[in-house]
Order: C-alpha cells, then structure tokens, then sequence
C-alpha cells in the first residue's frame, strides 16, 4: 500500500527527528500490520511526562496526519473534566478525539495542510500544546491565550 | 374550422406569409363567422381584420424525433400505425415527442403516426400525425426522409372533446441540429472522443459539466457525494423539483437534455483516501480533469493522484462570498501543480468559500462557528466560464480549431478574478472600473504567471532536496534500514 516515495519520506523523516535533536521521538515501522507510526515521549519545561502519537495515514504527506495526546491518559482540565470531552474546540485547540479517548491536538488544519510540513514541525506544536496545556493547570484560563503566537503557516 | 377545404387553404395561406411571399390567398378574421377565412387575394373584406407574418403562429406544433421515426419505418410499413407519448405543454400549445428529452410534461397524451389518413389509431389516441407520399423535394421541417429515400409531408391532428383540430408537425433531427449550431466555433464532433471527470457538481462543477456538454464533450464523469438542497437552488442549476436527488443525477439530467448523446458516468462518492481506489480508474480515462471542491484537502488529493496519472487538472474556486475567485490549471510536471501553488502563495490558497455545513466544519472549531456565507451564483458563474473555457482549450489541442488562436491568452497557470474590491483585503484599494487604464480592477482576468517548485513534494523531488540540505545522500534513503519496527 505504500509507495516508495512514501517510504523514503518517512525514512527521511525519522532522520531528520535524530539530527534535529528530537531524539525521543521515532518514526516506526509495524511489520506486522506494514503500517507506521510516529511517537515519543515529551516532557515539559517543569519535567512532567506526556506521550504523543502520530498514526501515519495512508495518503501521507498529501493527507493531513493526526496527533494524538497518548499519555497522561485520561488528560484532564483545570476543572477536573476531561480534556476529550470538548471535542473539537478553539479554546483548547484540540480536534476531534481518537475513537478510543485519546486527546487530538490541533496543529494544522486541513485547510492549512500541506505536504511540505516535516513530523519534527508537528512534534514542535505538540511540545508548544504541552506547555499551554501546563499554564492552563496552573491559571486556569484557555490553552488557547497561551499560544496565540503560534502561526499556522509554515 | 372544421372544413377541410378551408383548412387547406388556411395552411397554404399560412405558409405564404410565413415565407413573406404574395400568396393568391390571405387570411382575414371574420366577424359574423368568428373565425379566420381565407379568402381569395383582392377579395373585399370590409369587415375583416387582416393576419399578417406576425401572427402566423396560430397551430399548436407537434415535434417528432426524425431519428426514432427512421427506427419505426419497418414497423409503419408493416403496420401502417405506430403509437408513442407526447408532452402536451402550455394547454396543449406544444406536444414534444417524450423520447426527445428526458424532463416530461406534467400531462402525458398518447399519439400516434399513421401512414395514410384512412387508419384507425389504436384506442386512447389523442394526437395524430399521418404521412402522406409527397413527390415535393422542397424539405421544411414538415417533411419526412424515409430510410429508403421517400419523402412525406406530415401534418397533425388533436382529438379532443369530439373536435378535431389542425397541428402543425415539425420533424427534428437532434444531433445534426445540435452540432450545426457548434459549428463554425467548433468543428462538428471534434470533442466526441474526449471525456472529462469533474469532481463535485456544485453550482461551479455543474455549469462547467453542462457548459462542456453543450460544446460537445462525448463523454462526462460525476463525482460528488450530496445531495440537493433547498438551499442549494438559489444558486444550482438543479431546481426545486429536484430537491433531495444526488446532484449528480440532477446534472446527469440536465446534461442529457442538452447532449442526448453524451455519454455520462455517476459516482455519488467522497473524494478522501478511503476511496483513492475508486478516484484512480476514473482518472486513468480522463482527458481532462476539473476539481470544483471547496476544501483543501480534496484538491491536494486530487493535485496527488492527477499527476501520477499525468492527467491535466483545473482548479477552481470562490473566495468567501465570492467576492472574487481563481483558476488554476496544472499541467504535470511542465507547470506549477496545486502545492506549488500553496507553497508560492498561501494567502490565496487558503481564501475559500464557505457555502455549506460541511465546508464551515472544515475550518471551524465547534466553540468558534464559522459562519455559512455563500457567494451568488452571478458572481461564482465567471469562475466556473474560465475553468470550463480552460478545460476546453487543453480538449481541443492539437485540433484544428477557430479557438487555437486562444492558446496565447491562456498561457498562465494562474488566473485571478475580482466581482468587487472586498473591505479587509489586499484588493480593497483597487480603483474604480471606469476610472483605470493600466492598474489592477475587478471584472477582468488577469493571468499570472510563478515557477514550479522542483523541490515540490507532489511534482518535484521534495525527499532529496531535502536530504541533500542535510547532507544525506537520497540514494541512502532507499537502503537506509534505520527505521526502528514494532511487531
Ligand atoms: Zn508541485
């Protein structure tokens, strides 16, 4: 199901992750299921740990990837509720949740997705959420105050 | 006028003012009788009103296809009576053979054509039309050419209420009439061969699929998974009474009723990667492919599998409400493709139209609605002629054509539209139309010209570029056995 163009991306990709610094994260390859996914560990400036999870779709880099928020799993709010909860939300910036609760967080919508965006500018915005998310615990106010600087365009 | 005699006379005064020509009778309406007589040219009529050419359209007209006829004249020969269905439009004005086109009347009557005026029409029969051999070589549309090279003149008659009055018959050929209209602009039949798939049939995809079908386009694939609304009427070709259909049928519909012969394929179905298997056979028969979808990532995917398949594509679109819109014609790997273009002009590329529920979804947050703020079919109309006027010049390359002389005013691959200098954009200071000469208006084209991307990741090498700017070697990539795996 994949070609080789789409092959070599991820390989470069996974490169690109290791000479960028983003060591925790990797692109992984499932033989069994010939399928790929990118993930890592994250953790933030105060050192609590995330996991972030990028399941490649099969028209990647043409079709938008998701990432999903996998650990701390259940996420919760300032308030107590779960971050899955909203759905899609501006406040948050998160996108529709994975079927199993898993947190999507918005990087680049489908209206601004395009095939030149690298998974190492994805995993930024993953890392810059991680950081709002952790002023929202502490403030209580939107995620979304906290990272009005970052640009969609890339 | 029930006289027979009359009525011939009616007819051929009839026809004499129809062709302007002095006839040896006129028609004059008779007070005392209340009806129109023909009366003998010099003839004192003073109490009569005279009829001129103006008011000659006095019969109801029956349309029949010259083409079923020639496939019923072994049965007529035989038979001597063949029956078939009628529209009867505007109080029964109009009867139009309902094989002819594909929308019927409201009211349905059955007629008949009769060899001879003696046969009997099977029982129900409302409307005649009965032949009769005519040695007369001058062919008005009254006149039928049997397959074996008689000719007959025709005319009508409508039994109603125990009256029998006079219609007069037309004999149509479809396609030659159609293609004789083409004609001169476009060679007959030139676009026969040539097949285009339009992926959506909205207000834009629809008028370029109907627009190519009346320029002669033999062959057109639909694809588009809605259905018509209500609120789609005010700009759709479809209109109320086909609320609720797919709107590819609706444009198959329509498209038939102006090309019967076109060949017209259907595919209700989403354009997204679930169905790449589905998208890539159509494709693969396309000459030319128009992608008339309102959100980005249908365009990339269609962007993708146009230039594997090394398939022509133009990209149209609407800004938000129309205030202008674009035209993007790609030619795979000889010009800009669609991420060429995103990457050479964002801003553009991201300004869209955002005419329904789904295309709102699409970029809104459910706690920040974007509002559903469609353009007017007026201004979406001038987008919609480019693409199709596009799609036809890349359809008739290499013919012969009075449009060759075209290919120089379409060289770009970028065509920029304005319907009005919309507040709060980098078009709002645009002079006005009438007072400007050499600077940028609305209501004009402009073409504009910028470079592919060689390092494009549909069209170009996008991997190695990138490699080399990190100093990795591309050929490594394919051997590079660095990926970690999982079971
Ligand atoms: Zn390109």
């Amino acid at each position: 199901m994949w070609t080789d163009e789409q092959r070599r991306r991820l390989v470069l990709e996974h490169e690109i992750l290791q000479r960028e610094g983003f060591t925790q994260f990797s692109v992984y390859w499932y033989r069994s299921t010939d399928t790929y996914e990118a993930s890592g560990a994250a953790s933030s400036n105060s050192g609590r740990a995330y996991s972030l999870a990028i399941p490649i779709p099969s028209g990647f880099p043409y079709q938008r990837p998701p990432m999903y928020l996998t650990e701390p799993f259940p996420l919760y709010m300032f308030d107590g509720t779960r971050v899955s909860s909203l759905g899609v939300s501006h406040q948050m910036h998160t996108l529709a949740p994975c079927s199993n609760g898993f947190v999507q967080l918005c990087h680049w919508r489908d209206a601004r997705w395009h095939s030149n965006i690298l998974l190492q500018k994805v995993f930024l915005k993953g890392l810059l959420w991680i950081e709002a998310y952790e002023q929202h615990l502490a403030t209580g106010r939107p995620l979304a105050e906290f990272v009005l600087t970052m640009a969609e365009r890339a | 006028m029930g006289d027979p005699q009359q009525q011939q006379m009616i007819r051929e005064a009839m026809k004499a003012i129809a062709e302007r020509k002095p006839g040896r009778s006129k028609l004059v309406y008779d007070k005392t009788k209340r009806t129109i007589v023909a009366v003998v040219e010099g003839a004192q009529t003073p109490r009569a009103l005279n009829i001129t050419a103006d008011d000659a359209d006095m019969f109801a007209v029956v349309t029949v296809s010259s083409r079923w006829l020639r496939e019923q004249w072994p049965q007529i020969m035989r038979d001597r009576v063949t029956s078939t269905l009628f529209s009867s439009w505007d109080d029964g004005d109009a009867f139009t053979q309902c094989n002819l086109g594909i929308h019927p009347a409201p009211s349905i009557i059955q007629g008949a054509v009769l060899f001879g005026d003696g046969i009997e029409p099977p029982d129900g029969t409302q409307l005649r039309v009965i032949l009769t051999p005519t040695q007369n070589s001058n062919l008005d549309p009254s006149t039928f050419v049997a397959p074996d090279g008689s000719t007959h003149c025709a005319e009508g008659r409508r039994t109603s209420n125990n009256s029998d009055e006079a219609v007069t018959a037309v004999f149509v050929d479809v396609q030659p009439a159609l293609a004789t209209r083409r004609a001169g602009i476009l060679e007959t039949s030139i676009l026969s061969d040539k097949s285009v798939l339009v992926f959506g049939v909205g207000t834009g995809g629809a008028h370029a699929a109907i627009e190519l079908a009346k320029c002669g386009v033999g062959r057109l694939i639909l694809v588009d998974p809605d259905r018509l609304s209500v609120g789609n009427v005010v700009r759709h070709p479809g209109g109320l009474s086909q609320v609720g259909r797919l709107k590819v049928k609706v444009v198959c519909d329509l498209i038939r009723d102006k090309n019967p012969d076109a060949q017209i394929l259907t595919h209700p179905v989403a354009l997204t990667y679930a169905n790449v298997e589905t998208m890539k056979p159509l494709i693969a028969q396309a000459d030319v492919v128009i992608c008339a979808t309102d959100n980005r990532p249908s365009k990339l995917l269609v962007n993708k599998l146009c230039i594997e398949a090394n398939v022509i594509a133009v990209y149209g679109g609407a800004f938000r409400r129309a205030y202008g819109g674009q035209v993007l014609r790609v030619r795979p790997r000889q010009s800009p493709c669609h991420e060429c273009f995103v990457a050479a002009m964002p801003e553009e590329s991201t300004d869209i139209e955002v005419s329904s529920v789904a295309d709102a979804e699409e970029i809104a947050y459910s706690d920040r609605p974007v509002a559903i703020e469609p353009g007017l079919s007026l201004d979406v109309l001038p987008i919609a002629n480019m693409v199709t006027k596009l799609a036809l010049m890349e359809l008739l390359a290499g013919k012969p054509s009075s449009l060759s002389i075209l290919k120089r005013d379409f060289d770009a691959p970028w065509y920029l539209w304005l319907n009005r200098p919309e507040p709060g954009t980098q078009y709002a200071s645009w002079p006005p139309l009438s007072e400007s000469s050499d600077e940028m208006t609305i209501n004009r084209w402009y073409g504009i010209y910028f470079e592919r991307d060689l390092a494009c990741s549909a069209c170009g090498d996008f991997t190695s570029a990138l490699a080399a700017s990190y100093g990795i070697d591309a050929a490594s990539l394919e051997t590079l056995s660095s990926l970690p795996s999982k079971e």
